[in-house]
């Protein structure tokens, strides 16, 4: 699939720099530096673009595509924000999973067995 | 981001904690202050009434409309809502044979508003009901092919989207909006007023790069606005502060079924400047909702779409306790009084057959994450739920005796919608609890969507609200699926008359 070849080749190249990292980040992106994801500053969150420079919504879409009743319960394309919803309404980087919560538990008792944090 | 930890708080849901409103900039003076950016129309927020208000503004004529949401999703409590849409003289009320009219919606609504509703307001909203319902099918929305009879209407005038949610009709708002030429700016929070020599508005202070609950993140900017700002905010029942200045009862206990950003500081910055606060202390709370899903979930519009055939029972009697279909008050402070023996709440339980519960689409929602149950029997009902089994038998047998006979001489619900539906195995069944849903309160605004001022009774110039952001349309009790309908009437009246003034 496109997303891992991205994952790689990303991976790859970033690990060839150095990478003293104030904080955790998850194993898979493993070799980042800060600099890669917080486009806005150290300080600040990165941009809600700043995922898309690896990842597309398109593909993610289509990774956690459901069907029948459960359609619109799509993370990455869900009923009530389509496609637009920032990562970081659900993922995070430096926090530990059991701190967060993707966004729909806000209201729904839905199980994603496969979130990763 | 380190938000949304649930707290179970007495086995009574999540809630979410509010953040308290940053500090504001004060009004300021045009002469002071260099303009970042211009537009015709500056919208805040962009739930039903924002982007309405921006698809009619950009229709007469306004070169640009911004539509400013500080969240970071676009449509506010409007995408997370239930999707119903209550109005009269409708396509399918004249297919089903339903006789309704302006007159009598406004009616039902003046008796739920208990006397102090604004009339000439519900008669605007419901003369244009259907024109706006137009308008969502227009941008794309689908509706279910039934109509409901919602509590506290007299006939079933009452569409719903048929992804049973609002989002089914802010998605193709905000697209139409964008198709438009309106332009959709998130993580950008309103901060305050921006006035020329003559107390006009003429512009706004926003905080671009906002992340919620941070309140020095972004950067402020001030945004100049040539014809006009409309606020279009939502209510304020995420901020437990101002809801328990007015309602002390509505404490950090109560849920709530809102978006976070439904903390009210739009409707602040207008009282500073001079707005009219209206029946603030009237905050609606949902008697439908679940204690066993955070915010409105899936059960709410099941119990919504159940009521009329189905009956509220209290745990420690086995008996109706209310008029399942009266207006939400009734019904939300009837339940506040199911309690054990020392006081604490025991959340009543609704018993339907599962026949007609499963014509909604929720139905298999609720059962399949398990904040509903399927039962074939009562004795089981009864032992699970510890309610007294011949108490209970007895009453439904009675209940169907008035499902029978159209007449409900217990608690004088109308029948219509229950005939036929006798309650019988299999049950499904589900707990409800009240949360704090719906602001009544706000500014006054009159029939042209202007925010009137307290000191001259006149409309402060530059300066619209539409939504749940204003107070006083509905008195003391909306009716459901009636705020769609002001939401998107107001929008549009204020996105029209921006470009009048
Ligand atoms: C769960 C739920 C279900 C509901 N179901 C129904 C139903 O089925 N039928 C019905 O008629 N009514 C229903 N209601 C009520 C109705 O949905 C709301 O009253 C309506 O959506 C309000 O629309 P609005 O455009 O006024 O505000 P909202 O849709 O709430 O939008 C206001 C927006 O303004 C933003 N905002 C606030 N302050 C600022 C600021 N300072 N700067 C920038 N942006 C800001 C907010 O973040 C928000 O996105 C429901 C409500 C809820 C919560």
């Amino acid at each position: 699939m496109k997303l891992v070849k991205y994952f790689a080749l990303a991976a790859i190249v970033l690990s060839a720099s150095t990478g003293a990292y104030a904080k955790d980040i998850k194993p898979w992106h493993d070799g980042f530096k800060c600099k890669d994801c917080h486009d806005q500053g150290l300080k600040s969150f990165p941009s809600d673009q700043s995922c898309l420079q690896c990842h597309d919504v398109d593909d993610l879409a289509d990774a956690t595509k459901r069907g029948g009743d459960e359609e619109w319960q799509n993370p990455h394309n869900n009923l009530h924000y389509g496609k637009e919803l920032p990562c970081i309404e659900c993922h995070s980087e430096h926090q530990k999973p059991e701190t967060y919560q993707p966004l729909c538990l806000d209201c729904h008792t839905f199980k994603y067995e496969k979130f990763k944090g | 981001m380190e938000r949304r930890n649930f707290l179970k708080m007495a086995g009574i849901g999540a809630i979410t904690m509010g953040t308290a409103p940053a500090a504001f900039s004060a009004t300021v003076c045009d002469k002071d202050v260099a303009f970042d950016k211009s537009y015709d129309v500056v919208i805040i927020g962009s739930g039903f009434a924002g982007l309405s208000a921006a698809i009619e503004a950009k229709r007469n004529g306004a070169k640009d409309v911004v539509i400013f949401e500080k969240l970071s999703m676009f449509g506010g409590n409007s995408a997370i809502n239930g999707g119903l849409f209550a109005a009269p003289n409708t396509p399918m009320q004249a297919r089903e044979g339903v006789n309704d009219s302006i007159e009598t919606m406004v009616q039902d609504q003046l008796t739920a508003g208990r006397g102090i509703a604004d009339e000439a307001l519900l008669r605007h909203v419901a003369t244009n009901a259907a024109e706006a319902l137009q308008l969502t099918i227009e941008a794309g929305a689908e509706y279910h092919p039934y109509l409901q009879q919602l509590g506290g209407h007299s006939v079933a005038r009452t569409y719903q989207t048929s992804v049973s949610c609002g989002a089914g009709i802010t998605q193709p708002l905000l697209k139409m909006a964008r198709k438009e030429g309106a332009v959709t700016q998130n993580r950008a929070k309103f901060e305050g007023f921006i006035l020329n020599a003559n107390n006009q508005v003429v512009g706004v202070k926003i905080r671009e790069g906002y992340y919620f609950g941070r309140e020095d993140s972004g950067k402020v900017i001030n945004v100049k606005a040539n014809r006009g700002v409309i606020m279009a905010t939502g209510g304020f029942a995420q901020n437990i502060k101002l809801r328990m200045a007015q309602d002390p009862t509505l404490n950090h206990e109560v849920g709530c079924t809102n978006v976070e950003g439904s903390t009210g500081e739009g409707m602040l910055a207008m009282f500073k400047l001079g707005a009219v606060p209206v029946h603030l202390a009237h905050i609606q709370s949902g008697p439908w909702a679940s204690p066993d899903e955070g915010g409105f979930g899936y059960v709410s519009n099941y119990s919504i779409y159940n009521f009329p055939h189905s009956v509220a029972i209290h745990c420690a009697t086995g008996k109706r306790f209310m008029n399942e279909i009266a207006d939400r008050k009734t019904r939300a402070d009837a339940e506040l009084g199911c309690r054990d023996q020392d006081g604490n709440p025991l959340p009543p339980i609704m018993i339907t057959s599962y026949e007609h519960a499963s014509q909604h689409p929720n139905c298999k929602k609720v059962l399949k994450y398990n904040v509903g149950w399927k039962f074939d029997s009562l004795e089981q009902i009864a032992e699970r739920f510890n309610v007294p089994l011949t108490a209970l038998e007895e009453q439904i047998t009675e209940y169907n005796g008035y499902v029978k006979a159209g007449k409900d001489p217990q608690f004088g619900k109308i029948m219509d919608m229950a005939k036929d539906k006798y309650i019988k195995a299999p049950y499904t069944v589900v707990r409800l609890w009240p949360k704090a849903h719906y602001c009544q309160g706000g500014v006054q605004v009159n029939v042209n969507a202007e925010v009137l001022d307290s000191m001259s009774g006149e409309h402060i110039k530059g300066l619209y609200a539409a939504g749940e952001v204003t107070g006083g349309v509905h008195g003391v009790s909306r009716l459901g699926s009636c705020s769609i309908p002001e939401c998107m009437v107001m929008g549009m009246t204020a996105g029209r008359n921006v470009m009048k003034g």
